[in-house]
């Protein structure tokens, strides 16, 4: 196994003497390359979690490293490792230009000036704003300044890089331009990126691995087809007919009716498929007519939910 | 700092630091610059009431004898005025806006950052108060005595100044609401340090107050050399230059240590990056 690229080990965070633990004894080893999302509710520890990892804050004990730099003995080397978009913050200067922008921060990494020029106009070019690139930040569209705060954040190269609720706020064609970069960025650069945001299917469906946590403590921590496997003991089967649920024979438990436009959808969550079969016979007797007989997956959505519904377990 | 910390940035990025500055310089620069009008609307407005007052207080004539001394003094508050605006203004608005967080990621040690934005301070400062001391120089026609002995009282005021400006940012690391003790100050100092009469047209106690206060004693310090053509030597005797001395060293130190608490002290809380 190689060295983490972010190694998290039993970090934790009080603030204040007598404050709860904003982030306890939380241990996380994302592996190069990986594009880890990091779930919770809002307060959980999310936001704590990125701030210590980013040299923000101190941890009260614990620590993170960044490819084997350790953030709080080897801090310079560590930030050489590190880019981000920090949540709820505009990242780059509004009143300047794309390209200042980037240049000042590929030169703040230390980057040469040729290099910060060089690398400053890939990104712009890559991300359609060349033409604009003497233009101000502020005078762009909400997808292209978070474009710009996503640049600058790459400029440098770094090999990991924090990505805290990238598409807050954002439409939905800068959402899908933000998304399809962050699966370039781990597929054809290898970068390790840790993604924390509330937007479910996204992390559904570019994540390799998933970590919930809940009041400061990790409560799952698994690759994204494990953890959703994981809530597969019951299958959700949903089955549509035609008119109102007052022609249904009377439901076996477990399942539910509701009328849907001029038809009716009944879920039901069975251990037993032959529950189903026997439903459907039933269903054929009364003379109701099906529309379609579907197996419904667990989302990320509904395994988000229910671990936030269960006690405390890893 | 503990020494963990301090060894932590022993590492970081020899020979980069110079670079690292001149991105810092020319960033603030870029920033103050992006809207010039206001700057150049402030001034005006500034040097027009300035030379108005003069105009009042020497009753109808733009005096010789009195609007020389008070050039020097109208000069270094609009250099504090600015270098607080990069200094302190900037921080406050960086903070809200998530960019100081930004830079603070940089492998450079925030001191680094923040001796880039003093930079940037004195370069537009001293801009700004050349063109506050030198257009009503002209249009009042009276001109400046060169001494070279003025020299190092006026780099000196230059320092106290920074001082000032780099503890008020020390303040702004942890708290938004130093812009109520930045305009505080300002006002104190235009009112006090000589910008519309000499301190010697003062009450005694009045001057005394007005001593404590930045720039002042080094308004006071550079016109003994221009006018009263003291030497350096003479300066020192007077007890302008020691005291001048002695109040920019408890500035810088005091800027210093508020920096230092504040920074580990916003670390530790997490105000660092944001307000809260």
């Amino acid at each position: 196994m190689n060295t983490p690229a972010i190694d998290i080990t039993n970090l934790s965070k009080t603030y204040g003497p007598t404050g709860a633990p904003a982030v306890d004894d939380v241990s996380l080893a994302i592996q190069p390359g990986t594009v880890f999302g990091f779930l919770g509710p809002n307060g959980a520890g999310k936001t704590t979690t990125i701030k210590i990892a980013a040299g923000l804050l101190t941890a009260t004990s614990g620590g993170v490293r960044l490819n084997g730099f350790d953030v709080r003995t080897r801090r310079a080397a560590a930030m050489s490792q590190l880019g981000a978009v920090l949540e709820g913050s505009r990242n780059v200067y509004w009143t300047l230009s794309a390209w200042q922008n980037l240049v000042y921060f590929g030169r703040l990494k230390g980057m040469r000036k040729a290099a910060a020029r060089s690398r400053a106009a890939d990104l712009l070019t890559e991300l359609d704003l060349w033409d604009r690139r003497h233009e101000k930040v502020g005078g762009f569209s909400r997808g292209m300044q978070q474009k710009v705060a996503i640049a600058a954040a790459l400029v440098a190269d770094p090999p990991v890089v924090l990505l805290d609720e990238p598409t807050l706020g954002l439409d939905v064609a800068a959402t899908r331009t933000v998304k399809n970069w962050i699966a370039t960025l781990s597929a054809d650069q290898g970068k390790t990126i840790l993604l924390t945001t509330h937007q479910l299917d996204m992390v559904e469906e570019l994540c390799d691995r998933v970590a919930v946590i809940r009041d400061g403590r990790v409560i799952a921590d698994q690759p994204t087809t494990e953890l959703l496997s994981r809530f597969r003991r019951r299958d959700t089967y949903e089955i549509r007919v035609e008119g109102g649920p007052d022609q249904l024979p009377l439901l076996p438990g477990g399942f539910t009716a509701v009328r849907d436009g001029d038809g009716t959808t009944i879920t039901g969550d069975v251990a037993d498929p032959q529950q189903v079969y026997a439903l459907v016979d039933r269903l054929r007797e009364r003379r109701v007519v099906l529309r379609s007989l579907t197996q419904v997956q667990p989302g990320l959505e509904d395994v988000f939910m229910t671990l936030m519904k269960e006690p405390r377990h890893v | 700092m503990s020494d963990i910390a301090a060894a932590s940035w022993r590492e970081a990025l020899p020979g980069k630091t110079p670079a690292i500055l001149a991105a810092e310089i020319r960033k603030g620069l870029a920033t103050q610059l992006a809207h010039p009008l206001g700057h150049v609307i402030s001034l005006v407005v500034g040097m027009t009431m300035y030379l108005g007052l003069q105009f009042v207080l020497g009753q109808g004539e733009l005096r010789a004898d009195l609007l020389p001394p008070t050039l020097v003094a109208i000069g270094a508050y609009w250099f504090l005025q600015y270098s607080a605006l990069v200094m302190v203004s900037d921080l406050v608005e960086e903070k809200r806006s998530g960019t100081f967080a930004q830079s603070l990621m940089s492998p450079a040690p925030p001191w680094t950052l923040m001796t880039g934005r003093l930079l940037t301070a004195s370069i537009f400062g001293l801009t700004v108060a050349a063109a506050a001391s030198v257009v009503p120089a002209v249009v009042a026609g009276v001109s400046i005595p060169w001494e070279p002995a003025a020299i190092v009282p006026y780099l000196l005021l230059l320092a106290n100044v920074l001082a000032f400006t780099y503890a008020l940012a020390a303040i702004a690391i942890r708290s938004a609401m130093v812009g109520a003790l930045q305009s505080l100050f300002t006002a104190l100092i235009l009112l006090l340090n000589g910008a519309f009469l000499p301190l010697s047209l003062y009450p005694g106690w009045l001057a005394t107050v007005a001593r404590f206060l930045p720039t002042t004693l080094g308004i006071e310090a550079v016109n003994k050399a221009l006018f009263g053509k003291l030497t350096l030597a003479q300066l020192w005797t007077t007890g302008a230059l020691p005291w001048l001395i002695a109040h920019t060293a408890a500035l810088t130190v005091l800027g210093g240590v508020l920096f230092v608490r504040n920074h580990r002290r916003a670390v530790r809380d997490g105000h660092l990056g944001q307000y809260q």
